[in-house]
């Protein structure tokens, strides 16, 4: 019996002495506050993140606020009373949630922002695609699809929004009307889809398609949208080719609508290159260095950082996906994830 | 008061609700361009498919003098598994049957499963173990979402078995078969509450559940019965809502819940138990579609239309308390 339980409390130790080592190999703990994983950019921004910052050296852990910002101010208050490395924020509500940012900060805790842009505060680093840009991106697209129809930027688009109580749709429509204002000929028809909910857009479509048959293009703000879209727009007896359609966000389900010829094109945004970004630069924003302003290459996209009010910011420009160059293995709706080892910014 | 005027108003008032949807139909049919169409109100019977058939669920459970806030995670989950066994991208395992149509037998029978395993629990803990059916179905709401989400990981399933999606796709009477299949829940169950013994079991543990147990009904099975089937009926609910989307999202079906009680509500089922029958369920489910068909066709700045729909909500409601008023001034 002596020797068993000898045994037992050596082998514990053993454990607990390796365990001890992995940690001492770490360079510290990173806590990624997710605002959701009810959709496929958000739970693909934990593993990308983890697997990038272990690259780097740190260990992430991750908690979900499922949306809700009075979860999110209290996950912000725990993570501070834990003294981690760094605290990466994408943020439920932009305005909420900064006093806990000022909050961490004041207790020493750099705060990342990730993917939501918050500009009423000072942070150490923020990594966006730049939703306004994504909206300027599509509508590009949309201008040259309206100019391919009928030889001139003309017509009537079907927007469908996500919830209209996300900020992160709006800057979207704010991006995407602001560009296509320059062509009055052009009618934008806006409709939400409550709570992001794809059923929602699938309504939308077909009573929209019955009430304007003369919709040339819609334009969902995300991929899952789309799914649902299609659906009606087939039980209508539409085939892929008759409407032209777009969304934005670049999620798998997206990538395989281009494929069967449903989407024309779905505006990426650079997941990867986003997370990436911030391993690269987690060294200096646990060190508290200075990051200075310039391009930096983030998986052979050019990112460029500049010295904000609110900080330095990353922008990494968010790409269109046609039917040329859908199988890209870059784009996170391919899900490869990239072979590149991340290395520190020096 | 002559007894014929008498007879009439409480036709009117019996059937209240469908006199407002009429009237509700009528007026955005005159105000909105493009509304009046057969093509939109075939729409609006198919987008109330899947709120339609959660409904009766819910009403059952609330007629029965209980409450069960778990149909919409239980739609979702339902949703779910028909996506990732039955779906071929994204997800979806993409498991096929021979022959095909089996497929939809045997997603029909996950579907329900699910639902009816869910209902059970719930139903045991409430009516065996004298639990709080708002509690347990409240816990149930949010670990079977938990659930859609640890199993779909937060992706979606896409590309549902065409077997299965031909119910979205192929139409009778210009109606899709999805919305067949709702009206035809409402029949039965409509039926089964009024003609058989346990419907009217039902209504009358909800009315008072002492008396009906002192009555001999057995109130305890009667009423997991209810839970079961409540739990089923939203697997079906699910299953329509895959067959709808073409697959599933890990937010599939978010916000069904609160427009199922509105849906109840609107219908003449009494928030007490013991009051309410489907058809006015029904027509609750319709008038809703019909407002949020008006919402999407309205072009309302996007902020506002949660605002606008919510006080059309409160309308239908307060005309429904006036109803009740007037009732008790005729009784």
């Amino acid at each position: 019996m002596k020797r068993i339980m000898l045994t037992l409390l050596s082998v514990l130790v053993l454990g607990l002495s390796m365990l001890t080592t992995a940690a001492a190999q770490s360079k510290g703990v990173v806590y990624y506050l997710v605002p959701t994983l009810l959709d496929e950019f958000q739970t693909g921004s934990v593993s990308a993140l983890e697997m990038f910052l272990k690259q780097t050296g740190y260990e992430m852990k991750t908690l979900n606020a499922d949306n809700k910002t009075d979860a999110q101010q209290s996950q912000m208050n725990d993570v501070i009373a834990l003294k981690p490395a760094a605290i990466i924020l994408a943020a439920v509500d932009f305005n909420a949630l900064k006093p806990s940012i000022d909050a961490a900060r004041a207790a020493g805790i750099p705060v990342v922002e990730f993917d939501r842009q918050i500009t009423s505060t000072k942070s150490d680093f923020t990594s966006v695609a730049g939703t306004i840009e994504i909206g300027h991106v599509a509508a590009d697209q949309a201008q040259a699809m309206l100019k391919a129809k009928h030889s001139d930027v003309k017509g009537k688009i079907l927007q469908v929004l996500g919830d209209p109580g996300d900020p992160y749709t709006l800057d979207i429509q704010k991006g995407f009307e602001e560009k296509m204002k320059a062509f009055p000929e052009v009618t934008i028809i806006s409709v939400p889809a409550m709570q992001w909910e794809a059923s929602n857009a699938g309504t939308i479509v077909s009573d929209q398609m019955l009430a304007n048959p003369d919709i040339d293009l819609i334009f969902l703000h995300a991929a899952h949208l789309s799914v649902a879209a299609v659906a009606s727009l087939e039980a209508a007896g539409k085939k892929p080719g008759d409407v032209m359609m777009m969304s934005s966000n670049g999620a798998p389900v997206g990538l395989d609508l281009i494929r069967k010829g449903w989407l024309n094109t779905e505006v990426e945004q650079p997941l990867y290159a986003q997370a990436a970004a911030v391993a690269m630069f987690m060294d200096k924003i646990a060190g508290k260095q200075e990051i200075k302003a310039g391009d930096y290459d983030v998986l052979g996209l050019k990112g460029v950082v500049t010295i904000e009010a609110w900080g330095p910011n990353i922008k990494i420009p968010g790409a269109a996906i046609t039917k040329e160059n859908v199988d890209d293995p870059a784009f996170w709706g391919n899900m490869k994830s990239p072979t590149v080892a991340i290395k520190s910014v020096e | 008061m002559t007894p014929r005027t008498r007879k009439t108003l409480e036709f009117v008032l019996d059937n209240l609700v469908w006199f407002m949807l009429i009237v509700v139909l009528a007026l955005f049919s005159a105000l909105i361009p493009n509304y009046f169409q057969i093509g939109i109100f075939t729409n609006i019977i198919e987008a109330s498919s899947v709120l339609g058939v959660m409904s009766i669920g819910l009403a059952l459970v609330i007629i029965a003098g209980h409450m069960d806030l778990s149909v919409e995670s239980v739609a979702a989950l339902s949703a779910m598994a028909v996506g990732i066994l039955f779906c071929s991208a994204g997800i979806g395992l993409g498991i096929t049957l021979s022959p095909e149509w089996l497929m939809i037998p045997a997603s029909l029978l996950v579907a329900c499963a699910i639902g009816a395993l869910i209902g059970l629990f719930n139903g045991f803990l409430v009516v065996k173990l004298k639990m709080s059916a708002f509690i347990i179905t409240l816990a149930s709401f949010i670990w079977v979402r938990g659930l859609v989400l640890a199993v779909s990981g937060g992706r979606s399933a896409q590309d549902l078995a065409p077997a299965i999606r031909w119910f979205a796709i192929e139409r009778f009477l210009g109606i899709p078969l999805s919305a067949w299949i709702a009206i035809a829940c409402f029949l039965i169950f409509s039926v089964m509450m009024s003609k058989t013994p346990f419907g009217r079991h039902l209504v009358m543990i909800g009315g008072n559940e002492t008396a009906a147990y002192r009555a001999g009904i057995r109130v305890t099975r009667n009423l997991i019965i209810a839970f079961v089937m409540a739990g089923a009926i939203a697997g079906l609910a699910g299953w329509l809502l895959a067959v709808r989307t073409s697959g599933a999202t890990a937010n599939l079906g978010i916000g069904l819940l609160f427009n199922a009680f509105a849906a109840v509500v609107i219908g003449g089922v009494s928030l007490k138990g013991g009051v309410g029958a489907l058809p006015g369920v029904y027509a609750g489910v319709l008038l809703l579609s019909s407002i949020n068909t008006a919402i999407n066709l309205m072009g309302l700045p996007a902020n506002y239309t949660q605002v606008i729909h919510g006080f059309l909500v409160l309308a239908a409601v307060l005309l429904d308390t006036f109803k009740q008023r007037l009732r008790q001034r005729l009784a």
